[in-house]
Formats: structure tokens, C-alpha cells, sequence
């Protein structure tokens, strides 16, 4: 396999081989295995098109769209983005050009070239028939005999094709795919060291975990090559013909509209370290962001902890410094004081979210909380 | 990979839990709740399950009725924690009524389902003062939009919570009165005995 040989001699970083993307491909035969792979992409997204989790704001869409196409180039009308509200870092490409991209992924990105990094990525396994490839590989092993016994022939085909298309792609693929990715991403006027910053700001986060990333919760993580071999590799693809661009203002402002809904998804999760490693990456970025002052801030007061309140209160009083701050800023302070028995300052914080937010889904419960503070 | 993970669970689940007939009448739940039920339920018993006990009316996974009785300082209120590929949620004892729900919320999004809350109020919950939720949860498996409800109170630093959910079409409506007269029922004995 091109890719793969390319990578098991070495990265050859100064000297790239030529790389053409194929023509569009034709739907295969029915009766082939790369008919039946395609039949099933074809029902998951079918299934994908009603779920509740997909985005369907056309404005996003239709942006996230025009930049698979400007990397897709001539495959374009045959890539399909489906944004997921999934508050994790992942997207996934299947062989019929469905392609799936989560929130978790959306809020991580920093300008549109980080995002074409990846659907670059994605769109290099399409090109490269990965899934195919994956497919053939598994059942010509051994492995095959176990479904067969499971599920019969027919039946086993159907478990490979689903195992081949959603549970991974192998590590030489992988890296044939940021290879090609980058490839796509220059071509398509975007700067290519954007991508080796994706798998560097990825890296922090999970080291900011306590077990330093051991088990990390980021499904993108299982099949991929290391993080730190990713950022090396993509900096060296990067550093071979440097320039282009990111069009962060352009980024910022197409996401602006969503990206509230996406920190809240986000600090739901729990996961406190790399949260706050999230959040400061993108207060250093822009300091002056009210909304992620409070967000940050309400993952502090959530994981609870004198310190952390103390860290939560300056978040959150510096997010009020700045002005148009959400609601929940004044929440978590009154909540915070009430826990201390600072109660004139709880009573005041808490009345001031009820004027912001009286129609707030736990207003009962904080106007409990004022009757029980007093006047 | 997810259809095969299912039918696995699913294969799995089916030898391995076990249901038994939970009669009309006053019930215990753990040492320190019980509750009066007005008509029988079923309640399931598996290594997926615990630590509150899992009732249901319609089946699993249509409705589920959980049940916590005196989850302590640190415990986790899911089965299956300790991982590390997936977030545990563990009660506080010093939590209040938002963080308990958002530790809810956190446990039955751990699959990436979507939990939206509709309202938090003050409520009784067996004889103590606590709080009574509402919410919406999209399930990830099978998009599945679920109407829940749940009562809980913090008696001597443990929690006892009751949560009920099921498909907001039919279902839901059908045991919700049901279930609100179980929470009103609830007794919380302040020790073991």
C-alpha cells in the first residue's frame, strides 16, 4: 500500500512522494463487499439524518461544508458533514461520504484550519478506501472464522463491515491519512502547521489528567498513532512548504452562536483537569471572554473544594468585570456564599441570576434558597 | 461496533439478570427507606445494576424506576465505575440539591446521552426536607426522548433519591402518577435499626 510503505520506511519529510487524488468513485456493485459496506453507511446515515443529536442550523452546516469541499476538491459533491452534539473530540469518516464531526471537536478547534486539518484527515481515508482495506484485512483473518460461527456468513459480513467502518482504522492508515490530510490543507490555501497544533493542544488536555492520560476518555486517542509522534510528524509535514491560512476571525465568528451550548456540554462532563486545561487554552487565547471566564469558573465551584471556590470566585467575578456575562455567573456566587454562610453576599448574587434568569429551570429551587437566607 | 456491543450486552445482560415480582404493599429499600406500592413491579438484579435497586414496569429499557437508599460520603451512584475510560460520578455529603442533579445528570449522560433539566424545586422526600427534578434525556443508543423525575434528600450525610424514567410518548404518562404516589409514600428512618 502506497501509505503505508511511505511510512514504514520513514518519513521522508524533504522528500514527499507525489500524491493524486483519485477520480470520484462510482457507487460499487451490490453483490461486492465494498457494495455491502456502502448499503450499511447508507442505512447508519439514513438513521444519522433523524437523530436528535444532529446540528441542523443550515448557516453552520453549510460553512463546515464548503470546507470539506474546498479540501475534497472534485470528490466534494460526494462528502457529506454531519455535525454531531457530542460534547467529545472525534469525527469519523465512512466509505460512502458520510462523515460525522462532533461538537467535543468544534469547540477544541481554534480557527478553520484546525478544523480542515481534520476533515482533511477524514476525507484522506475516503480517498484512500481505508474502510475497504480495513474490511479485507479482517476478513482475511483468522478472526473471520469466530463470526462466521457467531453469525453465519451473511451475518458475519455485516458485524465486519461494522466492526471494519466504526471501530477503527489502523495505525499506517492513520498516518498515511495526516500525510494526505496536510496535503489537502495546503491545497486548499490553509496553513498546514494548524494540524500539528490540533494533536498539541489534544496532548496538554489529556496530560492534564490526573493519571496524565493513561486512560484517556477521547475515542480518537484508542486507534491513533501517539499524540507526541502526531505533533512531530505533522510539524515536519507542516515545516516542508510553510504559509497559508487559518481564518480564525471567520472561525470565531461562524461558531459564536453555538459555542455556548458546547462549554456547557463540555463542563457537564465532569472531566474537571481537562476542562480547566481547555478553558485556560482558550482564556489565554482571549482574555477578555466573559463567557468562558464563567465557564471555567463553573467548573471549579463544581468540583467543589475551598480552593476551587476561591478560583471559581475570581473566574466568575472576572467574567462580571467584563460585562454581558451568562446568568450562571451569579448563581455560582450566590451558591459558593451560601456554602460559606456569607449570606448578604449569597442573597444578593442569588437575587441577581432570578433578574437575569426568572424563568431559569431551578428558579423555585433558588427562590427556596432566598426565603431561607431572609430578607 | 455499537450494534455488536448491544446484542453482546444484550446476550450478556439476558443470562445474567435476574427478575423477581415486587408485590403491592410496604417495601424496604436498603436499611433506612421504604416506600408503599400500589400495584406489583419487576426488579432487576445484575452486575450492570446497583447500587440503586432497579425497578420497572414496562421492562428494561423502556422505564426504570431507581431507587437509593443511604449512598454514603464517596460511593458511587452507578455500577460499573473505576475504569478510567468513562467519568464516576460519587455523592458528596456535603452536595446540594443543583450538584446532586448534576451528578445525576453526569451518570445517565456517561454513554453520551443528552440530559436537559426542566426544573429543580424544593420538595419533601420521605419525611425530609429536599428537592423534587424534572428532565429530558435523549438517549445516544437509540434517540430515544425519555421524560424523567426524580425526589431526593440528604438525611445524616447520605443520600436517598428516587428517579423514574420512560419514553415521553405513552409510557411516561401511563406510571407517572404511579410513581409520584410511591415518592409521597417514602419514609426515611433516621438510623438503621
Amino acid at each position: 500500500m502506497f501509505c503505508g510503505a511511505l511510512f514504514t520506511t520513514g518519513l521522508r519529510a524533504q522528500h514527499p512522494q507525489p500524491w493524486n487524488a483519485p477520480a470520484r468513485f462510482a457507487r460499487p456493485d451490490l453483490d461486492s463487499d465494498e457494495g455491502g459496506l456502502w448499503a450499511l453507511m447508507d442505512r447508519q446515515e439514513r438513521r444519522l439524518r433523524r437523530s436528535p443529536f444532529v446540528i441542523r442550523d443550515h448557516s453552520l452546516n453549510n460553512y463546515v461544508q464548503d470546507i470539506a469541499c474546498r479540501l475534497g476538491g472534485k470528490h466534494c459533491p460526494d462528502i457529506r458533514v454531519h455535525l454531531v452534539r457530542t460534547p467529545l473530540f472525534n469525527a469519523s469518516m465512512a466509505p460512502n461520504g458520510m462523515m460525522q464531526v462532533w461538537t467535543g471537536l468544534m469547540l477544541r478547534m481554534e480557527n478553520e484550519a484546525q478544523l480542515a486539518a481534520v476533515l482533511g484527515h477524514e476525507i484522506a481515508h475516503y480517498l484512500e478506501r481505508h474502510t475497504l482495506e480495513r474490511l479485507r484485512d479482517i476478513k482475511s483473518a483468522s478472526a473471520f472464522a469466530t463470526f462466521v460461527g457467531l453469525f453465519g456468513a451473511a451475518g458475519a459480513i455485516g458485524q465486519l463491515a461494522t466492526l471494519a467502518a466504526t471501530f477503527g482504522f489502523s495505525r499506517d492508515q492513520e498516518r498515511a491519512a495526516d500525510r494526505i490530510g496536510v496535503l489537502l490543507m495546503r491545497k486548499a490555501g490553509y496553513d498546514p502547521a494548524e494540524a500539528a497544533k490540533v494533536w498539541g493542544n489534544l496532548l496538554a488536555e489529556s496530560k492534564a489528567r490526573p493519571d496524565g492520560g493513561g486512560a484517556s476518555t477521547l475515542p480518537m486517542f484508542a486507534t491513533h498513532p501517539g499524540a507526541e509522534e502526531r505533533n512531530e510528524t505533522l510539524a515536519t509535514l507542516a515545516a516542508e512548504q510553510p504559509g497559508g491560512t487559518t481564518n480564525a476571525t471567520t472561525w470565531r465568528e461562524r461558531v459564536r452562536p453555538f459555542r455556548s451550548d458546547w462549554l456547557r456540554e463540555e463542563i457537564k462532563l465532569g472531566q474537571y483537569e481537562e476542562s480547566v486545561s481547555l478553558f485556560t487554552r482558550m482564556i489565554e487565547s482571549t482574555p477578555r471572554d466573559a463567557e468562558l471566564l464563567a465557564a471555567r469558573g463553573e467548573v471549579h465551584r463544581r468540583h467543589g473544594g475551598d480552593r476551587q471556590f476561591d478560583l471559581a470566585v475570581a473566574d466568575f467575578r472576572a467574567a462580571e468585570q467584563i460585562g454581558h456575562e451568562p446568568p450562571e455567573v451569579h448563581r455560582g456566587l450566590g451558591m459558593i456564599y451560601r456554602r460559606r454562610g456569607a449570606s448578604r453576599e449569597a442573597r444578593a448574587s442569588l437575587k441577581h441570576y432570578l433578574e437575569l434568569a426568572p424563568q431559569a429551570p431551578d428558579a423555585p429551587m433558588i427562590r427556596s434558597y432566598l426565603e431561607e437566607l431572609g430578607q | 461496533m455499537r450494534q455488536l456491543t448491544m446484542i453482546l450486552s444484550m446476550l450478556a445482560l439476558a443470562g445474567c439478570v435476574a427478575m423477581a415480582k415486587v408485590e403491592k404493599g410496604e417495601r424496604a429499600i436498603g436499611d433506612r427507606l421504604a416506600v408503599k406500592i400500589e400495584g406489583a413491579w419487576n426488579q432487576l438484579d445484575g452486575p450492570e445494576l446497583g447500587p440503586a435497586q432497579t425497578w420497572t414496569m414496562e421492562g428494561l429499557p423502556i422505564d426504570q424506576l431507581l431507587l437509593y437508599s443511604g449512598v454514603k460520603d464517596g460511593d458511587l451512584v452507578h455500577a460499573s465505575g473505576g475504569d478510567g475510560k468513562r467519568k464516576d460520578f460519587a455523592f458528596k455529603a456535603n452536595m446540594q440539591a443543583d450538584e446532586i442533579v448534576g451528578m445525576f445528570e453526569g451518570m445517565l449522560t456517561r454513554d453520551g446521552s443528552s440530559f436537559k433539566l426542566t426544573r429543580l424545586e424544593p420538595s419533601s422526600f420521605g419525611g425530609l426536607s429536599g428537592f423534587h427534578f424534572e428532565y429530558t434525556l435523549i438517549r445516544k443508543v437509540d434517540n430515544v426522548v425519555l421524560t424523567g423525575v426524580g425526589w431526593g434528600a440528604v438525611s445524616k450525610g447520605e443520600l436517598f433519591a428516587m428517579l423514574y424514567m420512560a419514553p415521553r410518548l405513552a409510557f411516561f404518562a401511563r406510571h407517572a402518577a404511579d410513581v409520584e404516589r410511591i415518592a409521597m409514600s417514602a419514609k426515611i428512618r433516621q438510623s438503621a435499626q
